[in-house]
């Protein structure tokens, strides 16, 4: 389902702010290349967040600028080509929990306004 | 990471990119698609590689540098691709930035430069005023109760100007020198480079004479002698001790190059009241202002007035920094001129943004484009701006050599009165305003160009080209030449103004025939003038031998040199009864001369006689008066016979009246001390004339140039005495040329910045009204295809070009009316003219009128010229 105007404007807007998340989690699972993150992000979340690829590659270069992640260029196992493969650090898997914890509290807070009755019962 | 890691990183980015691009190609094609179609699924999946790259070199942190870089070489290949356009804007950049870096500099030197005195900003001086009179020297006991009741000040020192011989050792010569009471270096905060400062000791009234000599004066006349100080030297004809040798920067108002004591020099003035004849010099205390310190000094100048009614009465204290005093009139004067300049690079900013706004219409498709794949508007904008911003620095930096030149020749021209001309030079405070002045006018004259450019239309930018969106670009041209014509009407018409002011000054009638007339000093040798009558006696056998000089036709001397700005005025009253107080008597300017001043001078006797030979010490006092004295105190009666007193020096019979002379210049308006008085100089008393007769001027009429005439009557000075030096040799010509360098200097320079804006203004009307018809011909063809005739065309085009001329002048009358009264600067040059002159208005307007027919003819006729069938075909 290929997604609307106004649907891909909204992912953008929650991309914009938790897609540095996502890709720390994403890695969680062992070091990819960008074209795996970004299929992997869209896969999972059913091409809600169908993003072009190419916002990635902003996002990626400033995790490893800030030394969350660290690329390397490695040759892929089945296609025989080096890719520039990212893997988090140790410095990246704090920021991963950091970012985790922040995300639920907010995710409670805007939870405890949007339905009050729920939280009661 | 740092920017030199930048390129690697780039390159990195791409193959990651490119990878990533041909595996998702690949992923596509093996779901099924064909080739060219997996591309470009592959491409949009990825999106835009270039936005990419640049979002992600933001993350670098070097993007608005590497942006800049990008810029400006863009910008540099862009001028490169057209040389002519970017010659035109060079040149107009260069002239305007060039004018005002030479302007500045006259600024920086003359104005903003400090002084070369420790915290020059709390110098000042003290002047005496009365309600008729805005600004008197002081006498010396107001000066001292002022120095010892103040507290607003850490020192103070009282300064007379004289002029010394220096006769011994070596060759006679003339000096200027100050007298100074004890405490003016410390005020200045000057330490003598050799020697000492003198003592207070020193400034009494018996002490040993004492002097400080400047550098100049050690290194030249005393070959930098480490001995000196401790000798003595020979001052008008008194022994002196050399106690010190002043630093080489010392610079004070006129270059003094002897300081004494004032105390023991000037021995007669110090107990006298009424004899205002010091400058005061004070330094204010670290946190007081000037307004608190003359208030106080004004309390304490009325208590004087309290306990001196005689003397002093309504005297106020009036303050002037020392800037102030140096600079004068100077100031406002090239305050006015830089301002005038500023006008002149605006209309250089006016035609370089028509120039570029032209141009943005050739590269609408250029942007159009850009705006397509991406460009954002601020983006553009950025980069049409460092575009003009380069345009302007490099323009900016042949202006600095254009201003070199310029100085050049300014430094030539500018008068020798103007002060501090050493101080102008291209320094880096001045090289730093050039520079800033660049970046600002490049911004300036691009921002609206570029905001045009950036927001053009997209599509109809790519589907007509060379179409575009004119009409609103139109407007603003032929608004920018509006702005031009108005600016070039206010500069036009202040030169205008200043030029017919000249030219009433040199038809003013001065009283006198200025023409023939050589005014010089001599220093007749001390040996003659040791008493008062070998004195007189040493003058009077002077200017015989003059006399006797082929081509003399008359000599005399004169206290005064007219319109030399030489002051010497005082109280006289009518009869012989003195009035309460001094202050309130008339006031008239005093001239000490002899029997053949008239001759001399060309001056016309309208009643009575003047002097002769046996009106000396002794006989009963004469005077002669001026028509103006005349007629405002002996209105319908006859004045020869009536009795008149001077004060200091005593009632006397008038013998003759004579024409009025102007003394304060051509523009005298007669409002300064108008009545004129003539006293022969052999009448003065004996205690007074070796000091008076040592400041009287030679005055000569002779039809031969002072080239030709001078080397004979040097001879004949010399004859009589080798130690006896002629100085200060002038014409009357020369001097009134003089009188008027301020006013001549800011009608050249204004003058050619008139001309500038002329020129520049006549070639944007040009520009404009040549685009016009070059958008216009399609439009120019169907009016011509529908029955218009040649010449209905040409006056449309030329129509255009009046029409904008005239509205620029509309506003320019209005603009020009408005200044010339907001700044008294500027009408403080006029002379004879209004402030509002519709001679000059009219001309100027009329004038300019035709430039921009001028300017429009050839465009005009080009359009006249348009072949319908080819506008229409080639559209």
């Amino acid at each position: 389902m290929a997604p609307t105007e106004k649907q891909s404007k909204q992912s953008m807007a929650v991309l914009q702010g938790t897609l540095d998340m996502l890709i720390l989690r994403t890695l969680l699972y062992g070091p990819a290349h960008g074209h795996q993150i970004g299929k992997y992000i869209q896969r999972t979340t059913n091409d809600f967040l169908q993003m072009q690829h190419g916002s990635l590659y902003p996002a990626l270069h400033r995790l490893e600028q800030r030394g969350w992640v660290s690329a390397k260029w490695e040759t892929a196992p089945d296609r025989n080509r080096e890719f520039k493969y990212y893997r988090l650090t140790e410095k990246g898997r704090k920021q991963l929990m950091v970012e985790e914890s922040q995300w639920k509290q907010m995710m409670e807070a805007v939870a405890r306004v949007m339905w009050p009755a729920a939280e009661e019962g | 990471m740092r920017w030199w890691q930048i390129r690697g990183r780039d390159a990195d980015l791409e193959r990651e990119l490119r990878a990533d691009l041909e595996l998702e190609e690949e992923e596509q094609r093996e779901r099924g698609l064909p080739s060219e179609e997996s591309r470009y699924a592959a491409r949009r999946a990825l999106g835009n590689t270039v936005l990419i790259k640049e979002q992600t070199h933001e993350v670098w942190g070097w993007a608005p540098l590497e942006r800049l870089w990008q810029d400006l070489r863009y910008a540099l290949r862009q001028l490169r691709r057209s040389p002519g356009f970017a010659s035109v804007c060079l040149i107009t950049l260069a002239l305007g930035i060039g004018a005002n870096t030479a302007m500045f500099s006259v600024v920086q030197g003359v104005i903003l430069a400090p002084l070369p005195f420790p915290e020059a900003n709390r110098l000042m001086f003290l002047w005496e005023k009365r309600p008729s009179v805005p600004q008197l020297d002081v006498s010396y006991p107001n000066f001292e109760d002022w120095e010892k009741s103040t507290r607003s000040f850490d020192s103070m020192s009282a300064l007379a100007f004289h002029n010394f011989d220096l006769t011994a050792p070596g060759r006679a010569e003339h000096l200027m020198g100050i007298r100074a009471s004890y405490g003016f270096l410390r005020t200045l905060g000057v330490q003598p480079a050799a020697g000492r400062d003198f003592a207070a000791s020193e400034d009494q009234a018996n002490a040993a004479p004492v002097v400080l000599i400047s550098d100049r004066l050690w290194r030249e006349r005393f070959a930098s002698d480490p001995r000196l100080v401790g000798r003595s030297v020979d001052l008008d004809g008194k022994s002196f001790t050399v106690i010190g040798v002043l630093p080489p920067e010392f610079h004070f108002l006129a270059d003094a190059d002897v300081i004494t004591p004032l105390r023991p020099n000037l021995p007669l003035i110090l107990t006298d009241r009424s004899v205002e004849a010091l400058a005061v010099l004070a330094r204010l205390k670290l946190g007081v202002t000037k307004d608190q310190a003359e208030a106080e000094v004004n309390t304490i100048q009325q208590e004087l007035d309290r306990q001196y009614p005689d003397a002093n009465r309504s005297i106020a204290v009036t303050a002037t920094s020392l800037l102030q005093e140096i600079l004068g009139d100077v100031r406002g004067t090239i305050v006015l001129l830089f301002g005038a300049v500023g006008l002149v690079l605006l209309i250089a900013c006016a035609n370089l943004a028509n120039l570029l706004l032209a141009r943005s219409t050739a590269r609408a498709r250029e942007f159009g484009v850009r705006a397509a794949l991406g460009a954002s508007r601020g983006r553009m904008v950025r980069q049409l701006l460092t575009e003009s911003v380069v345009l302007s620095v490099a323009g900016g930096a042949l202006g600095v050599l254009l201003a070199g030149f310029g100085l050049h020749a300014l430094l030539a021209v500018l008068p020798h009165s103007l002060p501090r001309t050493g101080n102008i030079g291209l320094h880096i405070p001045v090289l730093l305003f050039t520079g800033g002045a660049s970046i600002a006018v490049g911004i300036l004259f691009g921002l609206a160009p570029a905001l045009r450019c950036a927001s053009t239309d997209v599509q109809g930018a790519l589907q007509s080209a060379s179409r575009g969106t004119t009409t609103g670009r139109h407007r603003l041209l032929g608004r920018l030449v509006v702005v031009q014509f108005a600016l070039t009407l206010v500069l036009m018409t202040g030169a205008g103004l200043l030029l017919r002011s000249v030219r009433n000054l040199w038809h003013v009638n001065p009283g006198f025939n200025m023409r023939h007339v050589i005014s010089f000093r001599v220093g007749l040798s001390p040996s003659f003038t040791n008493t008062p009558d070998r004195t007189r006696t040493a003058y009077q056998q002077l200017l015989a031998r003059i006399r006797e000089v082929p081509g003399v036709e008359a000599a005399d001397l004169t206290n005064i040199v007219l319109l030399s700005g030489g002051d010497n005025g005082g109280p006289f009253w009518i009869g012989t009864r003195q009035p309460a107080t001094l202050q309130e008597a008339p006031h008239a300017l005093y001239f000490w001369t002899g029997p053949d001043y008239p001759k001399t001078m060309g001056l016309p006797l309208l009643q009575g006689r003047f002097f002769t030979p046996g009106d000396r010490i002794g006989t009963d006092k004469v005077v002669v008066i001026d028509s103006v004295l005349a007629n405002r105190f002996f209105p319908n009666q006859n004045p020869v016979g009536q009795t008149l007193t001077v004060a200091h020096w005593g009632a006397a019979r008038i013998v003759g009246v004579v024409g009025h002379v102007h003394n304060w210049g051509l523009d005298d308006p007669g409002t300064y001390l108008p009545q004129q008085i003539y006293i022969p100089a052999y009448q003065l008393p004996d205690s007074m004339v070796t000091d008076f007769f040592r400041t009287l001027t030679v005055i000569v009429r002779s039809a031969l140039p002072p080239g030709e005439l001078m080397p004979a009557i040097r001879n004949v000075v010399f004859t009589s005495g080798p130690d006896q030096p002629v100085y200060e040799v002038k014409t009357i010509d020369e001097v009134v040329s003089e009188s008027m360098a301020t006013r001549n200097i800011a009608i050249l320079l204004l003058g050619v910045f008139a001309g500038l804006a002329l020129l520049l203004s006549s070639v944007g009307i040009y520009g404009v009204v040549s685009y016009s018809v070059m958008r216009r011909t399609q439009e120019i063809g169907i009016r011509m295809a529908l029955g218009a005739d040649r010449s209905r065309v040409f006056r449309m085009i030329v129509g255009q070009g009046i029409g904008m001329a005239g509205a620029g002048l509309g506003f320019g009358v209005l603009a020009a009316i408005a200044l010339v009264r907001l700044l008294p600067s500027f009408s403080h040059l006029l002379y004879g003219v209004g402030q509002i002159d519709p001679l000059t208005l009219f001309c100027v307007s009329v004038g300019l009128l035709l430039v921009a027919v001028a300017a429009c003819l050839l465009p005009a006729s080009r359009a006249m010229r348009t072949d319908p069938m080819w506008a229409l075909r080639t559209e």
